[in-house]
């Protein structure tokens, strides 16, 4: 099996360029010869050359078939929402990019101002995939929204305004820079303390505590500012947080630290405390950028899709986005066009398409006077609507909010651990109060007061609060790198109890679109059977002539012919006269003058890695389920090439039945793409979207897969055990950590020094513990390398 | 012991020139973005390639 020279998926059929006679480039699909096309036509053929020599960087290459205008992104309203004015005054905005993956891409975008008038500067941000593009004047962000999306990039307008990117931006550099002094004071403050314990005296020593000192004071009084911060809002809102016995110790710390200079003491822990102070400062820096990497939920707010509509105004008719559609409005809705928001007919009869809705697959005859839903399909002629409803109050939107209200989700294991911190931080407290009262009442007052202040250092629970951030962080960002987009840290958990699978059969396990699959041609025909299916399926929208007709074009038609007395009856087929002769096409068999003269038959197809996928989840102990709206027949035959048992396999399912069975399966993951998916994914215990899948799925899904099909579901379960079993091995060290030592500090066994010296030990290890992973996560996460090579031998 | 204290200096003024120099680099953006540039680096030989080809 070759692999497509563009994208590097398995090829089924292969197909070539018209230029490429020797068939030395095999493609998989139009989709991506269109681009190597384009790339061609433009000199930029040393992307693939790029792409090759990348190695591990190496990805498959993003497609999008679907072709958008984009002309929305000309409106005056959409320019003011999402753009800004860079500091040259150019015109400038953001997208998010699907799809980039290497080095290749890096070339190919930042080269757009060369093939591009409207550009002037493009600039990618590979961590986070977003591209920033400054316009030329008289330059148009459609043209070059048309331009990313043709090359295969889907572009994404983030609302990024002047002051709100350069906020996160300061804000980022702020927290930098806290780090970064954190950093060298504690570096230095080593250096110093080192040779207090090591045994420096008289004047020596208070020279180097004097300056343990000063290097402490930046780092407690400008660094640990978010701890305070954080400290007294929770006190301010009576709840309790790990920052308070932080704050608490770091306060504490330094009034000792002080008193103790004046005195003439030369003891202070302000090596610990920084040590302290930079690191959580570089663990929450960490899980910050982590979360606002890639498709996180709150960038994903600011997307949406949808081309423009033709609103009336007056007597003509303006291009305009449907975000920025009112009650009342009047539009236009020409063939294929999704309809924007609830409304009624006007004019024009025509066929509406509910499946997105409904999920019933026939589409219903609509008039004047008949209502429309948002998110339906016209199929037909074209229509104008009286809208009833704005798009956001429209059926859909609706939907699509409720989806939305759902992601705000914390994850149980970080909230576990917040919850297990604060009785910590609650036990540790009373504990200390306790034992200095004891003292007190004995009246060792000095004493007293050290051994509270060991259990408070020696007890700091980074060790807890550190580690299960870590461990979700690193495995977070390796699986984005793998093409594995989770939105939040919930779902490692709860993919680590999964115990079925529902997948969902067309786009999913199937490429989602018909395709000609056998052609027999029965007896000769006075033309060449391609031009006789090109010619009678032309004008057709249904399906099955889409496929047809890419049949065709392969084949080498040379002509479209005049068709007289042409003919479709809506889910029967077509026929018409070419010249002399009655042609007819329906139900796969092709009629000359009534006359079979050939057989077909049409097959959404399998993708070459779904079987293996469904295995390696069988393999897991998992129990997959096909559930579809689908006919049972198709539904059973796919299945059954999925290797699928007759009781896994549901079909005919409306999206609420389907919604009904996920919501029933307490540990049941959902793969799907369609509209009709997007309930169930979103009420699904997990749920994943796959490459492609609709605007609406993608929002309601946990994870979605940037790589094509779902082959990385199988990884992403045992990326999500082994992570988990790193969690528990944290959580475990550093409970067993936290009660030897209170009881160390109960019972006086250490000082403060010693408490000083040992607090950021455990905090190592447990970091050293995530670092190090297990050997099967590691491996997890790194197969991707694995599988080039085996590519590069098998070509 | 009398070395140290001359060193001692030394070692504070390093450690302040560096602190300086990161709170530049920090404010000038230089850690904006970690992993484009260094990606950005490798392609600019291709680049030069392609513009020689293309006169």
């Amino acid at each position: 099996m070759s692999t497509c020279i563009h994208c590097d998926e398995d090829i089924n059929v292969p197909i070539y360029s018209s230029e490429d006679t020797n068939h030395i480039n095999p493609f998989c699909c139009n989709g991506c010869l269109t681009v190597f096309n384009i790339l061609h036509l433009k000199g930029l053929d040393q992307y693939y050359q790029i792409k090759n020599n990348s190695g591990i960087f190496k990805r498959r290459s993003p497609v999008e078939s679907k072709t958008q205008k984009f002309t929305y992104m000309d409106s005056p309203e959409f320019i003011s929402e999402f753009s800004y004015q860079n500091l040259n005054s150019e015109t400038t905005i953001e997208f998010y990019l699907e799809g980039i993956h290497c080095l290749a891409c890096l070339w190919l975008i930042e080269k757009l101002p060369e093939y591009l008038e409207d550009v002037h500067i493009s600039r990618l941000d590979m961590n986070r995939s977003v591209v920033t593009i400054s316009l030329n004047t008289g330059g148009k962000f459609s043209n070059i929204a048309r331009e990313l999306n043709n090359l295969g990039y889907k572009p994404h307008p983030l609302k990024a305004n002047q002051t709100s990117s350069s906020l996160k931006t300061q804000e980022e550099r702020k927290m930098l820079l806290k780090i970064g002094v954190a950093g060298a004071g504690a570096g230095n403050i080593m250096l110093y303390a080192i040779s207090i314990y090591a045994g420096a005296e008289g004047s020596y020593a208070k020279i180097f505590n004097a300056l343990t000192v000063i290097f402490a004071m930046p780092v407690l009084f400008y660094s640990a500012i978010p701890f305070y911060q954080n400290a007294w809002n929770a006190i301010r809102n009576k709840t309790v947080s790990i920052d308070i016995p932080i704050s608490i110790a770091l306060l504490m710390g330094a009034f000792f630290g002080i008193f103790n200079l004046i005195t003439g003491v030369t003891e202070n822990y302000f090596d610990s405390l920084t040590a302290l102070v930079f690191l959580l400062l570089l663990s929450r820096y960490f899980l910050g950028k982590i979360q606002q990497n890639g498709l996180s939920a709150s960038d994903l707010n600011f997307f949406y899709e949808g081309d423009s509509v033709q609103k009336k105004v007056g007597e003509t008719f303006v291009e305009m986005h449907p975000r920025y559609l009112a009650s009342n409005d009047i539009i236009k809705i020409s063939l294929n066009q999704m309809i924007p928001a609830d409304g009624v007919i006007l004019e024009g009869a025509t066929l509406i398409n509910n499946s997105l809705l409904t999920g019933e697959s026939i589409p219903e005859n609509s008039g004047p006077g008949d209502k429309v839903y948002s998110g339906t399909l016209n199929l037909g002629q074209e229509i104008l609507i009286r809208l009833e409803k704005s798009p956001d109050e429209s059926r859909l939107g609706k939907i699509l909010k409720q989806v939305e209200s759902g992601w705000i989700t914390k994850s149980s294991i970080v909230d576990l651990t917040n919850r297990i911190s604060k009785y910590f931080v609650a036990a540790v407290f009373i504990l200390a109060s306790a034992l200095f009262l004891y003292f007190y009442s004995q009246g060792k007052i000095a004493e007293g007061i050290e051994r509270a202040f060991t259990l408070l250092i020696v007890t700091c629970p980074c060790a807890l609060a550190l580690a299960t951030p870590l461990t979700m962080t690193r495995t977070l960002s390796r699986a984005a790198k793998l093409g594995i987009i989770i939105k939040n840290n919930e779902v490692i958990e709860k993919l680590s109890k999964l115990k079925t699978v529902f997948l969902d059969k067309t786009g999913t396990v199937t490429y989602g679109n018909l395709k000609v699959i056998d052609m027999k041609s029965l007896c000769a025909s006075s033309l060449p059977l391609p031009e006789i299916i090109i010619s009678l399926e032309n004008k057709s929208t249904h399906p099955a002539a889409v496929a047809l007709r890419e049949f065709a074009q392969k084949s080498g038609a040379q002509k479209v012919h005049d068709v007289a007395n042409y003919r479709e009856v809506m889910g029967k087929g077509v026929s018409g006269n070419i010249g002399s002769q009655f042609f007819e096409i329906r139900n796969g068999k092709i009629f000359e003058d009534k006359n079979i003269i050939a057989k077909y038959s049409l097959e959404d197809q399998v993708r070459p890695d779904s079987k293996k996928a469904v295995n390696e989840l069988q393999n897991r102990g998992l129990d997959v389920v096909m559930i579809s709206g689908d006919q049972k027949k198709i539904v059973d035959e796919i299945a059954g090439e999925l290797g699928l048992k007759g009781e896994n396999i549901f079909s005919a399912v409306s999206p609420e039945e389907k919604l009904a069975m996920i919501a029933n399966n307490p540990r049941a993951l959902m793969i799907g793409d369609g509209a009709n998916d997007a309930m169930a994914l979103s009420k699904a215990f997990v749920s994943v979207a796959v490459l492609g899948s609709l605007d609406i799925s993608l929002r309601a899904a946990d994870v979605y897969l940037s790589t094509p099909g779902i082959s990385n579901v199988s990884k992403l379960v045992d990326i999500s055990r082994e992570t988990m079993i790193i969690i528990h091995r944290n959580l475990t060290l550093s409970l067993v950590y936290n009660i030897l030592s209170v009881y160390a500090a109960f019972t006086g066994l250490i000082s403060p020094l010693v408490a000083a010296v040992i607090m950021p030990l455990s905090s190592l290890t447990v970091l050293f513990s995530t670092i190090i992973g297990t050997k099967k996560l590691n491996r997890l996460l790194k197969v991707h390398v694995n599988n080039q090579k085996e590519q590069k031998w098998k070509s | 012991m009398e070395v140290i204290t001359i060193l001692i200096p030394i070692a504070i003024l390093l450690a302040l020139a560096f602190i300086v120099g990161f709170i530049w680099m920090t404010v000038k953006g230089q850690y904006d973005d970690l992993e484009t540039p260094a990606m950005r680096i490798l392609l600019e030989e291709t680049d030069n390639t392609i513009k020689k080809e293309k006169k």
